[in-house]
């Protein structure tokens, strides 16, 4: 090749230029409202609970007084008396012995997350507190006092047909004995827990006391902030995917309730939905499919959606389907600008890498950006934690992000944010372990 | 004149050749940066998961009782494998069938269960509970189910004594479906 004379370099040097910042420009005309958005510093990884116990299923969330609280399981410690024969081949008395039973445990942080308070059990007796997309949750009233929800299996030891549990901080340092909310024994689960505007609690579950005809209906409750019912449990829809977890928010003081699920139709097509209310939740209206997905699956996906509302009243829904084949499957997004009635098209937030039920959760922080975490497969087809965020905008997007690091699978990211601090924990597994990690990270304002 | 003229084409040919050369240079990069995006976005599919008619996918796995349970370990029958798990509603409905399915078995065929997004504890509980009769294995990385590219349990995979795939049922069996799976498999009931 000749040598350019300096003239030339030079033209070629400015053309080379013009040509990138051209091609930069055409290449992200589409894309260049998702890169508006940074991608977050995290923090170290913390673990929380027992090690040794197998803590799982976190749920964050904050205080009024600003402490950031977690839930979550873990097994029930139970040692086999020394001297008796173990029946597992090779075990001896001090071995753990093999049991469902699982705790819930509540830890609290005053420094953002860095540490934490010394775990406490949450219920009473000993109980098989479910976990994954079915784990405890968290409320708080203005005064401090925590509430919590989980679901125990049916007396046959049955997930499927389970119990909702209930119980509240005491005043002395614990929590009450548990009791059970739902009126027809073995039929709840999947409870999600929210403090009213008005101080008083909703609690939200999948109910299945009518089985016939399937699929399940949504029962809701109300309680007072001294955990007494102030209403029985009444029924505001059906045609629930019968295995994955709602979303609550509320609008005008209350009086306004938006609610998401999967609903199921009789061919097995499930797709996600807006209900709405607007008499603080005693009745709902005719719900709105926030997207037609067409995934028909006859079998258990396990993974509900995610909703938040900002301070303009946007509501905005992620959630997983599979869609009409598996080139659709991934992540999904769509926000209402008009308290419900209509939602946008879907944009998709990540793409599945494999036929493999990803699970995902959004919260809205107070500038009314967006935080998505998700799990999803990696180059090594291990599941992890991704992480983006929605700038105000509502059009620009953070790149993709990996923020765990499992060794086996991590999943069920729960996200927790207090002005410029979120934090983001999620469970790893590995073989029969399982860990709780929770990373923070800083975000712009 | 003339020598200016050939200075002139001098320059037109080396000015073509600038540009075609940044053109290239542009073109793969931008080519590169759109591929890298797209990857990201919508990563390239994993590898082909079991077909009907080809041979059923390798594995190898441990049962509750530690027992080794990979595919070449029940060689020469039919093996009936459902993914399930304790949670999974559709799994408790099909469950008494695949049982009667074991049950029935008498040496002519086997079946296994491969627990997928569980854990032991749970797992026995369910098996104890449900009164299973036939071995379970537990799947706790997920490496079997996305093998496989189960989506979500319950799935049923009828694969005869050579190990090749006959049928394949995904979402809750039916008992019209397990007499036609297990005759494809050369089971006769």
């Amino acid at each position: 090749m000749r040598i350019l004379g300096s003239h030339q370099r030079s033209l070629a040097f400015y053309l080379i230029a013009f040509f990138l910042l051209a091609a930069c420009g055409a290449s992200r005309s589409p894309r260049s409202k998702m890169q508006g958005t940074a991608a977050l510093a995290f923090g170290p990884e913390i673990y929380l609970g027992t090690l040794q116990a197998n803590p799982s299923t976190p749920f964050l969330r904050y205080s009024p007084d600003g402490r950031l609280f977690a839930v979550w399981t873990e097994d029930h410690d139970k040692l086999w008396p020394t001297g008796k024969p173990h029946p597992d081949q090779g075990a001896k008395g001090g071995d753990r012995m093999i049991s469902p039973m699982r705790n819930a445990l509540i830890a609290s942080s005053s420094d953002g997350g860095k540490t934490w308070t010394a775990a406490k059990r949450v219920n009473s007796g000993v109980e098989a507190v479910q976990g994954e997309e079915n784990g405890p949750k968290l409320a708080f009233d203005r005064s401090g006092r925590i509430f919590a929800v989980w679901s125990i299996p049916g007396v046959k030891g049955d997930k499927t047909r389970a119990n909702i549990r209930f119980a509240m901080t005491d005043g002395k340092g614990g929590f009450t004995a548990a009791r059970t909310l739902n009126e027809v024994k073995d039929a709840g689960r999947f409870p999600i827990i929210e403090t009213m505007p008005d101080g008083n609690l909703l609690v939200a579950w999948i109910d299945r006391r009518i089985d016939n005809p399937k699929p399940r209906q949504l029962h809701l409750m109300k309680m007072d902030f001294r955990g007494q019912a102030l209403t029985k449990n009444y029924q505001v829809g059906d045609g629930l995917c019968e295995c994955c977890k709602l979303g609550i928010v509320f609008a005008d003081g209350g009086k306004t309730v938006y609610m998401v699920d999967r609903e199921v139709d009789a061919n097995k097509i499930r797709n996600h939905v807006l209900r709405k209310s607007t008499d603080s939740g005693a009745t709902f209206g005719v719900p709105t499919e926030i997207s037609n997905d067409g995934w028909q699956v006859p079998s258990c996906p396990h993974s509900g959606p995610s909703i938040g509302r900002d301070s303009r009243g946007q509501l905005h829904v992620s959630w997983f389907t599979q869609g009409r084949s598996e080139a659709e499957a991934g992540i999904y997004y769509s926000a209402s600008k008009d308290g419900g009635k209509t939602f946008a098209p879907r944009t998709m937030i990540h793409a599945n890498t494999a036929p493999e039920t990803l699970y995902n959760n959004l919260i809205v922080g107070d500038d009314d950006k967006v935080y998505f975490a998700w799990s999803n497969l990696d180059a090594g087809n291990r599941a992890q934690i991704y992480m983006r965020t929605l700038a105000a905008d509502g059009r620009s997007w953070s790149p993709i992000q990996q923020i765990s690091n499992a060794k086996g699978n991590a999943s069920r990211a729960a996200l927790a944010l207090k002005q410029n601090l979120l934090h983001v924990a999620w469970t790893e597994t590995d073989g029969e372990d399982s860990r709780v990690v929770l990373r923070s990270a800083e975000v712009a304002r | 004149m003339i020598i200016a003229a050939r200075k002139n084409e001098t320059f037109k040919r080396r000015f073509f050749s600038s540009v075609r050369l940044a053109a290239s240079y542009v073109i793969a990069i931008a080519l590169m940066a759109h591929s890298s995006w797209a990857q990201h976005m919508h990563p390239p599919p994993q590898s082909a998961g079991p077909v009907i008619g080809a041979a059923a996918i390798p594995f190898e796995l441990k049962t509750l009782e530690g027992k080794s349970a990979g595919l070449e370990t029940f060689r020469g029958k039919p093996l009936v494998i459902n993914f399930f798990a304790s949670w999974c509603d559709p799994c408790r409905e099909e469950m008494p069938l695949i049982n009667e399915l074991s049950a029935k078995a008498g040496g002519r065929y086997q079946v296994l269960g491969i627990a997928v997004e569980d854990t032991r504890a749970a797992v026995i509980e369910y098996a104890k509970e449900a009164r299973l009769v036939f071995p379970i294995a537990l799947d706790l990385n997920s490496t079997v189910k996305r093998a496989y590219r189960i989506f979500g349990p319950p799935a049923t995979f009828f694969i005869d004594g050579q190990g090749i795939i006959r049928d394949v049922v995904l979402g809750p069996i039916t008992s019209t479906r397990v007499k036609e799976a297990i005759q494809k498999v050369g089971i006769q009931r």
